[in-house]
């Protein structure tokens, strides 16, 4: 079987074959291993990775598994099920296209209503999360077309703060020729 | 000694307290927030008392509804952990007309102390070296540049009122003092209502040492040896050890006797902490007393074997200290690393959520004061703090290798922390060789990123995991459904 696997953006594939019971052997770009492993818990994996043990803590996460090993915490995901679940998104902005916090939070302040025009990198919402500030951007030039929150509400990652309705890309390219 | 105390915060502090009070035999009262309540401090005392909305001025700062709960469960003392109102000189004197008793110094040696200027004049008047800098606060540049130009460039101008990083700002030319100081007051005034600032010298290589003091009502006072905090990021510690690499036997004599002096100067009562600058040419100069407890007090207690809280509870109730300055003696070496709920690698924003797991390092001096467990949600409205981690060793090089070993086996899933960071400050040279001054991070680890080396051996814990998962969906399935669905029995499958 092969999973194509990321880790800090880069994708490789991983072949492997499951012997035995608690037995697999893989290949990872030509690198062979052979492991034996032991589900310890729920939580902790305990791995022999040619010849060398390893413990490992794994959680599923939004972004894929949270792996933990030797203290660092690895984000895993499979190519496959990101290709399955994630939807197009409007290419060649570096900012997040939803304005949505990023950690549950308490809004501070709205700065834009309904039918407002803002431009790229406007801020548009004042969140605080454990005594920081933290401010939500607009991604596109574009206009409001509803607030969906108020200050003092509690929010959470997913839920959609404001709606912008981007510019359409034709009227940009009109004006600019004009 | 007291037969019940309540204790008014939250957390891994509030958790602390209540140990000792339990090995004394004391009653413990918790109060908590709407979002704290299954909290652990809560669900390991006797009593609580729920006070409210989680913004803390309805609930851990609101002084009326925290005597209220002392007064409906009886409790006869009420310890304020640090933070919140432990240095509220308010809320200690509406204690002492309750007829509670505050377990810290008394309302008027807060205040006193709270006040920057104040506290620099008591220092003085009792001969203790004070930092060189103005005795009087003020917002006129033009009277700030000349008192620049007397102090010798660079300056730091402070807030009279606060600190926390607010209304600070170093110079270094005449240039830009008046602008500074505009600025300064500015962001004092907002921060804490007070533009009033004032000026002190500012020394470039300089190391934070703080030395721990108890004092009983009776005049005794000692202190109980140093801790360096000099590790810190936008000015709060995150690395505190002991005894201090810079410190000489000559250095702790010296030091030792100006923080007693500086308790006795102030009338000092219970436990606090008289903070100290040590610039490069090893002289000291007074900054501040934190008239509560610490966040790092653990350091202290592991080296000496001292219950801060139990010497606290025990002042607090009348006692004289049993404690003599020559019984005070420091074996071996401590450090505290503080976990946070922390993304290290973005900007170590706030990372709150529900914490999957956690599994705690043990093994010969380990200790961990900590405030979670698993499946606890970490509320947003609060310090992200997650534990204090804190080991103890026969010398520094063995105890910086026992915490590298403990941080690297503590397990928090759910939440990001600084783990990594930590593990890295402790094993880079500068640390190890002790060269640590308090602009340590921004020198050695401004653009720090993690070291991911087993990013492969990741990917086959994630294949292993993978095709065990449903050893995790079956225990959740049993709980909340009756007939499992064969979607969740079926295991894994994917289209291939």
């Amino acid at each position: 079987m092969e999973y194509k696997l990321i880790v800090n953006k880069d994708t490789k594939p991983v072949e492997f074959d499951t012997v035995d019971n608690n037995h697999l052997k893989a290949t990872i770009n030509e690198t062979e291993y052979t492991l034996d492993y032991s589900l310890v818990s729920d939580r902790q994996i305990h791995l022999t990775v040619n010849g060398k043990g390893v413990n490992a803590f794994v959680a599923d996460g939004p972004e894929g598994k949270c792996i933990i090993i030797n203290g660092i915490q690895y984000i895993v995901q499979d190519e496959d099920v990101l290709n399955q679940s994630s939807t197009k998104k409007r290419g060649g902005s570096n900012l997040p296209t939803e304005i949505t916090p990023i950690t549950p939070s308490v809004v501070i302040s709205v700065l834009v209503k309904e039918g407002d025009r803002v431009k790229k990198g406007q801020s548009v919402v004042v969140l605080s999360a454990m005594k920081m500030e933290i401010t939500l951007s607009s991604a596109f030039n574009g206009t409001v077309t509803a607030v969906n929150t108020q200050d003092g509400d509690k929010v959470a990652p997913g839920d959609i703060l404001v709606d912008i309705e981007a510019d359409d890309e034709s009227t940009e390219d009109e004006k600019s020729e004009a | 000694m007291f037969k019940k105390i309540l204790i008014a915060n939250r957390g891994e502090i509030a958790r602390r307290v209540l140990f000792t009070c339990r090995e004394m035999g004391v009653t413990t009262v918790a109060v908590y927030s709407d979002v704290d309540k299954e909290a652990i401090h809560v669900i390991e005392a006797d009593e609580a008392v729920c006070l409210g909305d989680a913004e803390p001025s309805q609930s851990y700062l609101n002084i009326d509804k925290i005597i209220a709960a002392a007064k409906q469960t009886g409790a006869e003392g009420i310890h304020p952990g640090y933070g919140f109102l432990a240095e509220n000189a308010e809320f200690a004197a509406r204690c002492e007309q309750e007829g509670i008793a505050f377990i810290g110094p008394p309302a008027q040696v807060i205040r006193d102390l709270g006040d920057k200027i104040t506290a620099r004049n008591i220092m003085l008047k009792g001969g203790v070296p004070v930092i060189p800098g103005m005795t009087q606060a003020g917002a006129n540049p033009k009277e700030m540049a000349k008192a620049a130009e007397e102090i010798g460039y660079p300056v730091l101008i402070k807030a009279s009122a606060g600190g926390g990083g607010k209304g600070i700002r170093i110079v270094r030319t005449p240039a830009e003092i008046e602008e500074s100081c505009v600025a300064a007051s500015r962001e004092a005034q907002s921060a804490f209502g007070d533009g009033t600032i004032y000026l002190e010298k500012f020394f470039d290589k300089a190391k934070h040492i703080e030395f721990q003091i108890l004092a009983d009502n009776q005049g005794n006072a000692i202190h109980v040896l140093e801790r360096e905090c000099s590790i810190q990021r936008r000015h709060q510690k995150i690395i505190e050890e002991t005894p201090s690499p810079a410190v000489t036997p000559q250095l702790r004599e010296e030091m030792g006797a100006a923080a007693v002096t500086a308790a006795k100067a102030s009338g000092y009562v219970n436990a606090g902490t008289v903070e100290f600058l040590l610039d490069k040419d090893k002289k000291f100069y007074f900054l501040e007393v934190n008239t509560r407890l610490q966040v790092e007090h653990p350091i202290t207690e592991m080296i000496t074997g001292i219950d801060l809280v139990r010497e606290q509870l025990k002042i607090a109730a009348g006692e004289p200290l049993t404690l003599k300055q020559e019984d005070i003696v420091g074996r071996g070496h401590a450090i505290e690393c503080r976990v946070y709920a922390e993304d290290p690698e973005n900007n170590f924003f706030p990372s709150p959520g529900k914490i999957v797991y956690i599994r705690e390092p043990s093994g010969p001096g380990v200790r961990n004061d900590c405030g979670v467990y698993t499946g606890f949600e970490v509320p947003v409205n609060y310090d992200p703090i997650i534990s204090k981690l804190v080991t103890h060793a026969g010398d520094r090089e063995q105890n910086i290798q026992r915490m590298v070993k403990s941080l690297k086996e503590y397990i928090l899933l759910g939440i990001k922390t600084p783990i990594p960071f930590l593990i890295d400050v402790l094993q880079s040279q500068p640390f190890q060789k002790g060269e640590v001054y308090t602009d340590f991070i921004q020198t050695h680890f401004q653009d720090w990123k993690p070291q991911f080396k087993d990013e492969d051996i990741a990917r086959l814990v994630y294949i292993v995991d993978e095709i065990n998962a449903n050893r995790r969906k079956k225990t959740a399935v049993t709980a909340d459904n009756e007939i499992p669905s064969p979607f969740f029995t079926l295991g894994n499958w994917r289209l291939n």
